[in-house]
């Protein structure tokens, strides 16, 4: 069984530790005199972030943990309330004492330590990566999140499952399509409803075109982090395009708000541009595979095995590339519009760099028969109390979303963020590498920072 | 290999006078008040990474902000101004505060997106902050597009 996530919500007579396999989901109920329960990590190393961030939010103790520091809580922050419980209603809080955190160091002759972040000398999101290097060799990576930490959990608590909507939408601006369409599934199950076809039809063509997105520029600043700048421009000039095309389509460069009960997309203008993509790609594809210099950077450069991958749950394009079938796409629904799952071989940043070339040509075969013209909405009824939880394929895994209603409101919400798991295996990946190779490995991965923080 | 491919690279670029004309002026006044080169360090205090997506888009052959003089530097201590995005989470208060304090006077910062100046759609939580930074202009939206920056950056250049 393959873990999908461990989380921990209140109830009144105890704190619940719900565990999601991917067959099956297994609740266990903590009384409040004795928050204990066995730890996971043994079979599952994924879920020591998990158990962390229980640990930090509910006071939750997990037995033979190896790994009991504070995930969520830095230096700064009070180590003595946890918020995600009920009664923890403050929305300002002191910062307290520094306490240093303890990071995981090798030792030895000559071996030092590097630290770097949480503000990296690009334009991207804060987070700390610490080495251990021998010379350039990178002995071991320790990578330290929840900079970006921002309650979202708590933000949602308390209002009305459409008031909180707009948040989703904005917890992860790259996969902002995959977070809505989880959402809206949760509440079409909340209220009953199944969604009309054609409307799946469309949410999947507006879930594909920010895959693509997505994979173009990453396409570019792979090639761009081995020195070859013109994959830059030729990549940056054609996801510009692709986001323009976006914009038009749904109103938003992002498409947040894009996901609607009703929804009308011009599929004619929008085929048109794919048609003229899938040229472009065909160029940048012969263009690219043939500089050697590219592909000696790429070869043998951050190696995700296939026994590290599926130790670690991992999901989304690092799964895929190393040969592990994984992807909520993998259903009669996709196959029939003519999903096919691409795979790699190895692993490797040059098997992850072609898979989202090939990712990209089956997005647009799949758009292509997505196309629908049938003008059907549908409506919420009312939220009925339950739990809900929803799984959707975004352009960097499996999202799995969980959402509890209680009297008509938002009682527990909970994201899975793909990058929360792959995070966690990415030190295994470079592991004999050279520490310059390191932006290349992780722009291969692209991991979000702000889906993983939350 | 280089002749090869060279004659093969076709391709265009959609001209936007309205950019066109905005990056004139500004490339003028980078000339006129910062003698032609302006760095920025962009740090992110807790945004959803669309801001980021759209700085790094200005560097894409459509917006192409480098011939203008204006470029990202790795350092704050190489910077002019600082581009600040996010709601300030409490996890990045020092950082982003110590940051700023590495940037040699003169300094500017401006605000990339709502989030900085009110939260945008976001609500105040234990772990958010909001941000204390002073900031010289603030370039809404949500996030705003590539041409709002250079729209946003075009009047901060006319005010200082």
């Amino acid at each position: 069984m393959r873990l999908i996530a461990r989380f921990a919500q209140e109830l009144q007579n105890g704190i619940e530790i719900v565990d999601v396999y991917d067959k099956e989901t297994q609740k266990s109920l903590l009384s409040f005199d004795n928050l204990k329960i066995g730890t996971l990590t043994k079979k599952y190393p994924s879920a020591i972030w998990m158990e962390r961030k229980i640990s930090d939010e509910f006071g939750v103790e997990f037995i033979d943990s190896f790994d009991t520091r504070p995930l969520l809580k830095h230096e700064h922050f009070p180590s003595d309330i946890y918020p995600l419980r009920k009664n923890f209603n403050a929305t300002e809080i002191n910062f307290s004492e520094y306490k240093p955190y303890d990071y995981e160091a090798i030792g030895g002759d000559g071996v030092f330590q590097v630290a770097v972040g949480p503000i990296h000398a690009g334009i991207i999101e804060p987070g700390h990566f610490q080495f251990s290097q021998a010379g350039e060799e990178i002995l071991h990576l320790e990578i330290r999140h929840f900079y970006k930490y921002r309650a979202i959990e708590k933000m949602c608590e308390g209002k009305e499952p459409m008031a909180i909507k707009k948040i989703v939408e904005r917890i992860s601006g790259n996969e902002s399509v995959a977070y809505q369409v989880a959402f809206v599934d949760i509440l079409a199950q909340a209220s009953g409803i199944e969604l009309p076809t054609s409307i799946k039809q469309k949410y999947a063509t507006l879930l594909e075109v920010e895959r693509i997105i997505h994979h173009l520029t990453d396409i570019g600043f792979i090639a761009n982090d081995v020195g070859f700048a013109p994959a830059l421009a030729l990549g940056g000039k054609l996801s510009e395009e692709a986001r323009r095309v976006f914009a038009k389509i749904t109103g938003h460069r992002f498409g947040f708000g894009a996901i609607k009960e009703e929804l009308t997309i011009d599929f004619g203008s929008l085929i048109e541009f794919l048609n003229y993509l899938e040229k472009e790609l065909e160029f940048f594809r012969d263009w690219i595979y043939d500089i050697p210099s590219v592909w000696d950077r790429f070869d043998t450069t951050g190696k995700l095995s296939v026994r590290k991958a599926i130790k670690y749950g991992v999901v989304g394009v690092g799964a895929r590339a190393s040969g592990v079938k994984v992807d909520a796409r993998d259903n009669d629904f996709y196959k029939n519009f003519g999903y096919q799952m691409q795979l790699g071989k190895k692993g490797e940043v040059s098997d992850r760099f072609k898979l989202r070339f090939n990712e990209i040509f089956n997005s647009i075969e799949m758009i292509k028969n997505f196309e629908t013209y049938d003008n059907e909405g549908f409506e919420f009824g009312e939220f009925k109390d339950g739990e809900y939880s929803a799984f959707t394929e975004s352009s960097i895994g499996e999202l799995f979303m969980y959402l509890k209603i209680k009297n008509g409101l938002v009682d527990r919400f909970f994201v899975r963020d793909p990058s929360f798991i792959n995070w966690q295996a990415f030190h295994t990946t470079i592991y004999k590498d050279i520490i310059a190779d390191f932006p290349l490995i992780n722009k291969s991965f692209d991991l979000s920072y702000a889906g993983s923080d939350l | 290999m280089y002749r090869y491919w060279k004659k093969r690279f076709k391709t265009t670029l959609e001209q936007d006078e309205e950019l066109e004309a905005i990056k004139k002026e500004l490339k003028k006044l980078v000339k006129k008040k910062f003698g032609g080169s302006l760095a920025i360090r962009m740090v992110d205090s807790g945004s959803c990474n669309a801001c980021e997506a759209e700085c790094n888009a200005l560097s894409n052959p459509y917006y192409n902000l480098e011939e203008l003089g204006i470029h990202f530097v790795a350092s704050p201590r190489h910077a002019d101004v600082m581009f600040l995005s996010g709601v300030m989470t409490f996890n990045m208060y020092h950082h982003a505060i110590d940051c700023y304090n590495q940037i040699p006077s003169p300094k500017w910062v401006i605000a990339i997106g709502d989030c900085v100046k009110d939260l945008g759609v976001f609500e105040k939580t234990y772990a958010i902050k909001g941000n204390s930074i002073e900031v010289t202009h603030y370039i809404p939206n949500c996030p705003p597009s590539p041409k709002d920056i250079i729209a946003g950056f075009l009047e901060f250049a006319r005010e200082v």
